[in-house]
């Protein structure tokens, strides 16, 4: 029967993943729908297999014209029916569009997600009905057996698959025609063929979207595997919980039959062959070649000891091969396309595509086929489009829950068999999992634990016994409770583990965890030193998110709910034992609470910066409300009048210390001070804030007095009983390029600096700007320089927007205030007329590397973002007056000197102890930007709490370290219920300045709630910290 | 057999080819300690207790099961497999109760002789999970702790390998993976015959014969190879007695006919020899009563009354049946007395009936 000519193919996916959208009645009632208008000769409706952006699921593509539908739903059918098939329209709000530029993609395969893929293995997915055998031989189907039967001796096909270089999908890699080779030649007979599509990795669905989607390339792989070897018999092993593709392929093996593709007599041959499907219980173990054998033989699914191998001693103890489903279907278009062009794409030693199941805190999950040898990066910021809600990507777990998991520092391996083991993963059979920095690293090494533990089969004690041991030690370290020693049990049980188990799944169980400690020990040992959770996962460590998140350990939840009470001093009171700076970071802090409140993982955070501003601006009295301790005579000094120092004076004043401050510049205040512009942290702020912690801690201070140079640290350490150094990161870095020496350049915290202590800086008044960098600095600069009335500013950036490392609100405020940026663009000399800057040269970037053989590729720094390369020819001049270089700052030290053994780093910073911040000189200790590098006020200040502490214990004769205690829960405490009210509320947010007047006045742009607002925002609160631990 | 080189500790040997490195090592005069492994059952390699280093193989191997090739060179004792067997022993121990005190195997358990042998630690993952079953004492003949069970499964094998019953079986997975009998029941509710077995190739304590607890430390008993006094087959046993009293009976595993091999009777059955209610004189008859006799009181009153049988009726009015516990040569002697002495072809066997 000839089918009619139609004018369009609707294509409905029914992937698992788009069929529990709802494709399956979308379908329907799109047939449905075709036929009531008349249109079934016009236009055929297709189910098809899997497309792989499972994202956007359900999709439907239409050809001829290649339009891609997604997220559709039943309701969208009607339109789609009159827009697209009738009139010929594009539903425009189905349409994929670019998460960065809202530009709508109308084209399948101008989708970045496709468009960066090489589709062979899933070449048919999505485009043929895979319940219809003669869709699959109009795309070739069923060719290759046709070549191997009509004329290819067993040996040559083994030989050309073997010349592919094809090498075992199922993640070990072991090269496939060799394998054929040893079961050809074992002797016993009969001889069987075995399928692999037990896929049990969580995150893992490459095997079951191309059977549900292809299931006649699986057929025609083994029937060609099966005549190679000389196999007259195949099972398909397929879990039970893949019911599709278990339908899929029955219905494939009987057309098959119909159409003489199996059985006796293939394509009128003498070549018989028969296929068995043996559905899987779920086991994760029978993936384990051996174990599956015993499966399918009706035993416990445990592995054998191996040798003999399968291909000697299989199946019922004769010759078998087994490989992996995508193995099998690289098999048809190996012969049929020849050895050359399966190797054409890969690496020179893993010929080929490889299939990812991409999953995670990623854009774009779904499945996908790439060449073997792209980046890790390439996959996961190009195929992938990023991580979601852009938060940092931290690592990416391959090769499932046997694997290992890579940071961001091999973003660039390439992703084939040998490199993905070297890093310390592996390739396994396709999943591909990522993670940001809301994922703990002890917490997910204890994910893939658990899971592996679970699934041991129980026959072989390093496995039954070893995992549950190494279970049992890692969920001590995830509870606080582990030890140093813990670790090494650890490496040792792994050790041993992969030494003595009999199979893949004991020898491999340690791996995510070993590879966690390989590149995340830093956050093993702050669970065990520190008993803290970085990430703010661990539920025994972390008893608010936001709290953990803070780097001075502000008690969040608690002061929010004091706010609620209206018990202002409460709350303030609260916040001052750990950070003393409320007007200020109620102004400018990054909000680290922010990002990890667990409110924003339902809607948006709670606005917690601004609730701080709001208690501290409200805040009736503002003296401390704690008694300073009695004078103990002894002196501190504190070198530094910035937020460490400060904060430490404060600290040690309390205490009964008397500290002096010594400051080099005429204020105190450090960069909150000079590198803060005024409309963003008014000057009287500031000062109030300071004039609290003077008194409060009874604090002398010196102010212009420059250490090294007005008074020097040998005399500082005869006359004071210990020495506090946190002079900061003042000294810009410079951009090192010619012409940096003219008049007109001036670098950024120079800049600011200038602004803040009231020097004259009309010279800017009417000139055109220029800064470099992409900061808060930058931005600070080029908001200011908006301010003094510069006629044109310019930011110039070397890479991206999106990589900008300033706050986005600052970023998008700058924009307002019309300062132009420019990306992608980096300063290559300053022009310079008689002395003078008449322009910047720059040159435009791009973020490919050219490789040695034209091939073009981006590289990824370890924070993720795409390095710039340098375009020859695309240099031009930026014409402006002043160039601001804003690149960086480091400390400079100069304090130090005399006899003091202070050790500095070679980027200038001091060198001090992450805990106690002790340096080499005993008595002498340091914090803030001088140790951290520009940094944080909050984070300044968290070096300070401890410095105080340990220099207080240090002149009591202690030792200078304590242990570290679990971060309190408030005790007794019901959880009060929310409101669905406040359950529904979303994030207030402050006023601001209106651009147009506020670029004329230093005033401060954003505006503080009001008190109904407050309340309404403090009542969004979760209070996790009331939460009963499960 | 073929033969093939194989280097076992810098020792050059020939081995069979087809054999295990196990196997070649013991030729050799090189030990190797096992567990799971007895050589009544096939090896199955699941304690990893004869773990070695075999050249150019990328883990270490089970020497049970891995078999021996040309040119291979095996460590037995390098410093990763010795770290590797004190590794599997020390998790053993860490699910296994520390009461060598009172437990009925020590002196005859392979975990306590490797443990001490291994320098293993019992509290080495102290505070982590154990099991802890209830003790199944639900049948007459063993004891079921398995506590103390190593999961080596050579109690599964030999119920599948040498009496062919398949009572036991290995449920659940991972660490909850146990020993069963049947679908989880009692050994009475499976198909268990009690042969025993199970019970004598159990390397712990375990599986304990009933009639052995709290009977004597294993070195206090005394070793006697001996024919089993219930049937004809005649079945060699080593039985264990402490003074004048059998504690248990294992197996013999070198002996015709049966080469350990046992039955019930054999097993658990030899407790008769002790039982108080066993006849241990002849009695007679008198006024109504049993009366202890001597054995001429008692062989002269069958001597007189047959003979009066025979002459008032004929012999044909006797007949002999003989026991089954009987040997060969003394069932001749009786088809001797019945033919020869009292004249009858009257005779035969229990075990016909």
């Amino acid at each position: 029967m000839t089918e009619p000519l139609y004018r369009a193919h609707v294509l409905c996916c029914r992937g698992t993943s788009c069929s529990s959208g709802g494709s399956e009645s979308i379908a329907q009632a799109l047939q449905k729908l075709v036929h009531e208008r008349g249109l079934e000769s016009e236009v055929k409706v297709v189910i098809t297999g899997c497309h792989g952006f499972c994202e956007m699921g359900p999709i439907m593509v239409i050809y001829p014209d290649d339009t891609v539908y997604c997220h559709v739903s039943l309701e969208d059918v009607p339109e789609i029916v009159e827009e697209t098939l009738v009139k010929g329209r594009v539903v425009q709000r189905l349409l994929y569009r670019d998460p960065l530029t809202q530009t709508a993609i109308p084209k399948y395969h101008e989708i970045p997600f496709y468009g960066n893929q090489e589709r062979r293995l899933l070449r048919n997915c999505g485009f043929i009905n895979p319940e219809n055998i003669e869709e699959y031989i109009a795309r070739d189907g069923y060719t290759a057996l046709g070549k191997v039967l009509g004329g290819m001796t067993p040996e040559q096909v083994i030989e050309t698959i073997k010349a592919a270089g094809l090498r075992g999908r199922g993640g070990a890699g072991f090269p496939t025609g060799l394998k054929w080779e040893f079961a050809r030649k074992a002797k016993g007979e009969p001889k069987y063929i075995i399928c692999n599509a037990d896929e049990g990795d969580p995150g893992a669905f490459m095997d079951r979207s191309l059977i549900e989607g292809d299931p006649h390339a699986l057929l025609e792989g083994m029937l060609i595997a099966g005549y190679a070897i000389g196999a007259k018999e195949g099972y398909i092993y397929c879990r039970a919980e893949y019911p599709l593709a278990i339908h899929r392929l029955k219905i494939a093996i009987q057309q098959a039959h119909e159409y003489g593709f199996l059985g006796e007599g293939i394509m009128g041959t003498d070549y018989h062959f028969e296929l068995y499907i043996k559905e899987g219980a779920g086991a994760f173990v029978c993936g384990e070649e051996t174990a599956l054998i015993e499966s399918i033989q009706g035993n416990r699914g445990e592995p054998r000891n191996r040798p003999p191998y399968p291909a000697v001693s299989g199946l019922w103890y004769k010759p078998t091969n087994n490989n992996n489903v995508k193995s099998y279907c690289s098999a048809p278009m190996i012969i049929r396309n020849g050895p050359e062009w399966f190797a054409s794409v890969g690496t020179a030693k893993s010929k080929g595509t490889a299939i990812f199941a991409l999953t995670g805190k990623i854009n774009n999950t779904g499945l996908i086929e790439v060449p073997m040898g792209v980046t890790l990066g390439e996959i996961i910021y190009d195929i992938g489009g990023g991580i979601t809600k852009d938060r940092p990507f931290k690592a990416v777990q391959t090769g499932g829950p046997l694997g290992g998991c890579l940071p961001a520092s091999q973003l660039n391996t390439p992703v084939d068999y040998d490199s993905l083991t070297e890093a310390g993963a592996t390739m396994g059979s396709g999943g591909m999992i990522v993670v940001d920095d809301t994922t703990c690293m002890v917490e997910f090494s204890k994910f893939f634990l658990t899971f592996a533990v679970a699934e041991s089969c129980g026959q072989c004690v390093p496995c039954r016994v070893g995992g549950q041991r190494m279970l049992e030690t890692l969920t001590r370290v995830s509870q606080g409770t582990g030890t140093l020693e813990d670790l090494e049990e650890i490496r040792y049980l792994a050790r041993n583990m992969n030494q003595a188990s009999i199979c893949a799944l004991g020898q491999l169980t340690p791996s995510p965890t070993i590879a966690s400690l390989r590149y995340f020990e830093d956050e093993f040992m702050a669970h065990i030193v520190d008993k803290r959770c970085p990430a703010g996962v661990c539920e025994d460590l972390v008893p608010a998110a936001c709290r953990n998140a803070c780097p001075a350990e502000v008690n969040v939840p608690v002061y929010i709910r004091k706010i609620m009470e209206g018990d202002l001093d409460g709350a303030v009171a609260i916040h001052r034992q750990a950070n003393p700076f409320l007007s200020v970071c109620g102004r400018v802090c990054p909000a680290f609470c922010e990002t990890r409140c667990r409110r924003g993982e339902l809607d948006e955070s709670v606005a917690i910066r601004q609730l701080k501003r709001y208690m501290i601006d409200n805040l009736g009295d503002r003296t401390y409300q704690v008694q300073r301790h009695p004078d103990n005579g002894k002196k501190v000094a504190v070198i530094g009048g910035g937020p460490a120092g400060l904060t430490a004076a404060l600290r040690l004043g309390l205490l009964g210390y008397q500290v002096t401050i010594f400051e080099a510049l005429p204020v105190l205040g450090g960069m909150m001070a000079v590198g803060i512009p005024d409309y963003r942290l008014p000057r009287e702020q500031l000062n109030a804030e300071i004039d609290d912690i003077l008194q409060a801690g009874n604090v002398q201070v010196r102010t212009n007095t420059r250490v090294g140079q007005d008074v020097t640290m040998d005399q500082l350490r005869a006359e004071y009983d210990a020495v506090y150094v946190a002079v900061g990161a003042h000294k810009s870095l410079r951009l090192g390029v010619p012409g940096e020496e003219l008049q007109g350049v001036m670098h950024g915290t120079d800049f600011l600096r200038d602004v803040n202590l009231g020097a004259d800086m009309s010279a800017v008044q009417g000139k055109r700007v220029a800064i470099v960098g992409g900061g808060n600095v930058a931005i600070d600069v080029a908001r200011t320089a908006v301010r003094l009335g510069a006629s044109e500013v310019h930011i110039v950036y070397r890479r991206r927007r999106e990589d900008m490392p300033a706050y986005a609100e600052e970023i998008e405020q700058a924009d307002e205030e019309g300062v132009k940026m420019h990306f992608l663009l980096s300063p290559i000399s300053v022009a310079g007329q008689n002395g003078h800057v008449v322009g910047l040269n720059c040159q435009r970037q791009k973020l490919e590397e050219e490789l040695p053989d034209g091939k073009k590729r981006p590289v990824f720094d370890n924070t993720g973002r795409k390095r710039p390369f340098p375009i020859e020819g695309a240099e031009f001049m930026l014409p402006v007056d002043l160039v601001i270089p804003a690149i960086g700052q480091t400390s400079d030290p100069g304090c130090l000197g005399g006899s003091c053994k202070v050790e500095t780093t070679r980027r200038g910073t001091i060198v001090a102890d992450d805990h106690t911040f002790v340096t080499a000189e005993p008595g002498v200790f340091a914090g803030g930007d001088a140790v951290l590098g520009p940094a944080s006020i909050v984070e300044a200040v968290n070096t300070a709490n401890l410095a105080a502490a340990a220099i207080d214990r240090y002149l009591r004769g202690e030792p200078l370290r304590t242990p570290a205690t679990v971060l309190d829960r408030p005790v007794g405490q019901a959880k009060p219920d929310m409101s669905e009210e406040d359950g529904s509320r979303p994030r207030q947010h402050p006023a601001y300045a209106p651009a147009e007047s506020r670029i004329y006045t230093f005033d401060e742009v954003e505006r503080a709630f009001d008190r109904e607002t407050a309340i309404l925002e403090c009542r969004r609160c979760l209070a996790c910290d009331l939460e009963k631990k499960s | 057999m073929p033969k093939v080189n194989v280097t076992i500790d810098g020792k050059q040997i020939q081995a069979e080819a087809g054999s295990s490195v196990l196997e070649a090592a013991q030729a050799a005069g090189v030990a190797i300690p096992t567990l799971c492994h007895h050589p009544a059952l096939k090896p199955e390699g699941n304690c990893r207790m004869c773990l070695v280093e075999v050249e150019r193989q990328r883990n270490l191997q089970a020497s049970c099961v891995f078999p021996v090739s040309e040119g291979m060179v095996v460590h037995t004792h390098s410093p990763k497999v010795m770290e590797a067997r004190k590794f599997v022993l020390e998790l053993l121990l860490s699910d296994h109760p520390t009461d060598c005190m009172t437990c009925e195997a020590t002196g005859d358990c392979v975990l306590q002789d490797l443990a001490y042998q291994y320098d293993a630690k019992v509290g080495k993952y102290y505070g982590g999970a154990k099991h802890d079953y209830a003790i199944d004492d639900t049948n007459p003949f063993f004891v079921r702790d398995y506590n103390k069970c190593i999961l080596c499964r050579r109690c599964v094998r030999a119920c599948d390998q040498i009496n062919g019953v398949e009572a036991l079986g290995v449920a659940e997975r991972g660490f909850s993976s146990q020993i069963i009998a049947g679908l989880g029941g009692t050994m009475e509710e499976s198909r268990c015959e009690f042969c025993g077995m199970c019970v004598e190739v159990c390397p712990t304590g375990a599986l304990m014969p009933v009639g052995t607890m709290k009977q004597g430390r294993y070195w206090e008993f005394k070793h006697t190879t001996t024919v089993c006094p219930y049937c004809g087959v005649g079945c060699n046993l080593d039985v264990l007695s402490k003074g004048d009293k059998i504690i248990r009976t294992r197996s013999a595993w070198d002996k015709a006919p049966n080469y350990g091999w046992t039955c019930v009777k054999g097993r658990f059955g030899l407790d008769f020899v002790n039982n108080p209610n066993r006849f241990t004189t002849p009695l007679i008859k008198r006024d109504g009563q049993f009366v202890e006799a001597s054995w001429d009181e008692a062989l002269d009153l069958v001597a007189d009354k047959l003979s009066a049988i025979a002459l008032e009726h004929g012999p044909d009015a006797v007949g002999f049946l003989a026991s089954a516990k009987c040997t060969n040569e003394e069932n001749y002697l009786m088809m001797k007395l019945a033919r020869g002495v009292v004249g009858t072809n009257n005779v035969d066997h229990c075990a016909r009936l």
